[in-house]
């Protein structure tokens, strides 16, 4: 157990190494940066390029680059943004808390809203609960999210008369506020996640239900309350928890455009304005956070999994 | 295959043929997207115009006609590319597996790190706009995924008792890879194009709508939403339209997806 767990700590290091690496590089390998940027009008006076280069340290080959910023990594210093002159660890920081509180909160509902909706439909398959469940599923999952989250707008303005505050308030600072500006951002990516943990609890469900054990409690005359909450939700318990990390990375990854549209100061708008100031480390960093979090929960969910069932351990 | 999944992939079917043929030849369809009409701009939906008209009076039926050859064939491009970087780097890789197949996959790992939208935007944003950097950026994002599917086919064909025939009788080792191993590979790639496709659609869509897709004036889908988020209150159809063509090409492909996961 302990072998395996170092064996997966390891693999996930090396990939967020590489991973960091290919987007340092990336990067870094278009003409233009923050130098050109910054110069604007007084571009192409030699030596004051070369002086903000020579700040920036950019003038050093790439490798050279890439193991400092990794070494300050390790040492807990993500650096100082270009732009801002602040430290990227408190940007990012910051940042990543509006949205993992989006994430949080849409986990929450689509997992409300979806599992009771696909164990229903596993249930009742072919009937009409289960025709509903499809047909609500399939449409969420082929709308774009932030196109859903357009009609969510436009339908609370027309209908409600309602629109969200055009400044976004965090939770420390006024929940009710706060919850008015994450209300429709939350409700687009949740309808989303909801129609897939919809489908899959609806695939576990009728799974369980073809074997032989359900059969047996339906035949034996178990009343249906024990039969569907004994033998059924414990068995479709296990992948529906650990389904769960899957659909919050979904989430963090979705949330990026949401953000945008709703003008929502989370990770996703700090990315996108870190590249279009070429701001590197905040984009180094905010990529950083983006991929650990990933390999986090997967490596999370993996235990999780050996935990709960035996035979996954030493797998 | 029961009724009801034959009438989904009926309807899959059937409006994947459809959106083709809108993609192919737009002019049977709608009239020029872009003949600009101040006169006329942000009518609603009427009779003379279907989708409404856009901030300089064009047509937005005739732009989301017309869009569907641009973003579905940006799409159908980047989904194919990848698969064949993919795909190829995938069964080379399965089937011998050693050293090769260690880097490359390490390498798949360290792409699929990333949720694909913000690879999307960072590769996109990098490469700058334009409908060949669209392909390179989803080419980039899919390419891995294919690479993870044709090497668990290709491993697993490799173990399978006719290599090992076409082995004994002396083949080469590219030969039994070319001409055994990789025409069983095919299939698996080629399911996958289709359930890939609607994932890959959602992310075209995304980076066109913000602001990293194809310049206008030309149509695509991502592209109008964006433009007409400045008009949300005044012109919702601006939003309404584009959205639902992008609903309905992903429907088909998911549909289509489903229909031939089920008969393999």
């Amino acid at each position: 157990m302990l072998g395996a767990l170092a064996g997966r700590l390891g693999a996930a290091a090396a990939t967020a190494v590489l991973s960091t690496a290919a987007v340092f590089l990336l990067i870094r390998a278009v003409p233009g940066d923050v130098v050109g940027e910054m110069l604007g009008q007084s571009a192409g006076d030699q030596a004051a390029e070369a002086a903000l280069r020579a700040f920036f340290g950019l003038d050093r080959p790439l490798w050279q680059q890439y193991l400092g910023w990794a070494g300050d990594v390790l040492r807990g210093d993500l650096g100082d943004s270009w732009r801002q002159g602040l430290p990227v660890a408190g940007i990012v920081g910051e940042a990543f808390l509006v949205t993992l509180q989006i994430g949080l909160v849409t986990l929450a509902v689509a997992l409300l809203v979806g599992v009771p909706l696909g164990v229903v439909a596993g249930v009742r398959q072919g009937r009409w609960p289960d025709l509903v469940v499809e047909a609500f599923s399939l449409l969420a999952l082929s709308a774009p999210v932030f196109w859903t989250g357009m009609v969510l707008l436009i339908a609370a303005g027309a209908w409600l008369g309602w629109s969200p505050p055009l400044i976004y308030a965090g939770p420390g600072e006024n929940l009710s506020d706060n919850l008015e500006s994450i209300a429709l951002p939350v409700l687009a990516l949740a309808l989303l996640q909801a129609a897939a943990y919809a489908q899959f609890a609806r695939q576990q469900t009728a799974m369980v239900m073809r074997q032989d054990f359900i059969r047996a409690a339906i035949a034996r005359g178990l009343p249906a309350r024990l039969v569907y909450g004994r033998h059924l939700l414990r068995n479709v318990a296990i992948p529906l928890v650990t389904f769960a990390g899957v659909i919050l990375v979904q989430i963090l990854g979705g949330v990026v455009v949401v953000e945008t549209l709703f003008a929502i100061p989370g990770l996703g708008r700090t990315l996108l304005a870190a590249i279009q100031a070429r701001d590197y480390p905040v984009l180094q960093g905010a990529l950083l956070v983006a991929v650990l979090i990933a390999l986090l929960v997967n490596l999370l969910v993996d235990l999780l999994y050996a935990a709960i069932d035996p035979r996954v351990r030493g797998a | 295959m029961n009724r009801r999944a034959r009438i989904e992939y009926g309807l899959g079917l059937g409006l994947a043929g459809l959106l083709l043929l809108v993609a192919i030849a737009p002019g049977l369809f709608a009239g020029a997207p872009d003949s600009v009409d101040i006169a006329r701009r942000l009518a609603p939906p009427s009779a003379a115009n279907w989708f409404g008209t856009d901030e300089t009076g064009r047509d937005v039926y005739a732009r989301v006609v017309h869009g569907a050859g641009t973003t579905l064939g940006i799409v159908g491009a980047a989904v194919l590319l990848a698969a064949l970087i993919g795909g190829v780097a995938g069964a080379v890789a399965g089937f011998f597996g050693r050293l090769g197949d260690m880097a490359l996959s390490r390498g798949a790992d360290a792409l699929l790190a990333f949720p694909p939208i913000i690879l999307g935007v960072v590769v996109a944003a990098t490469l700058g706009p334009g409908a060949v950097n669209l392909v390179l950026a989803l080419g980039i994002i899919y390419a891995p995924v294919f690479f993870r599917v044709a090497r668990a086919a290709a491993l697993g064909e490799g173990a399978r008792a006719y290599v090992e025939a076409a082995r004994a009788l002396g083949h080469g080792e590219w030969a039994v890879l070319l001409r055994h191993v990789g025409p069983n590979v095919l299939p698996t790639v080629l399911l996958q194009c289709v359930i890939l496709f609607p994932l890959a659609l959602q992310i075209q869509a995304a980076l066109g709508f913000l602001g990293l897709g194809v310049p206008p004036p030309t149509p695509d889908w991502g592209a109008s939403l964006q433009e007409s988020r400045n008009y949300m209150t005044a012109a919702p159809w601006l939003a309404i339209f584009p959205g639902l063509a992008l609903l309905v090409a992903a429907l088909a492909a998911m549909l289509l997806g489903r229909g031939l996961q089920a008969r393999a």
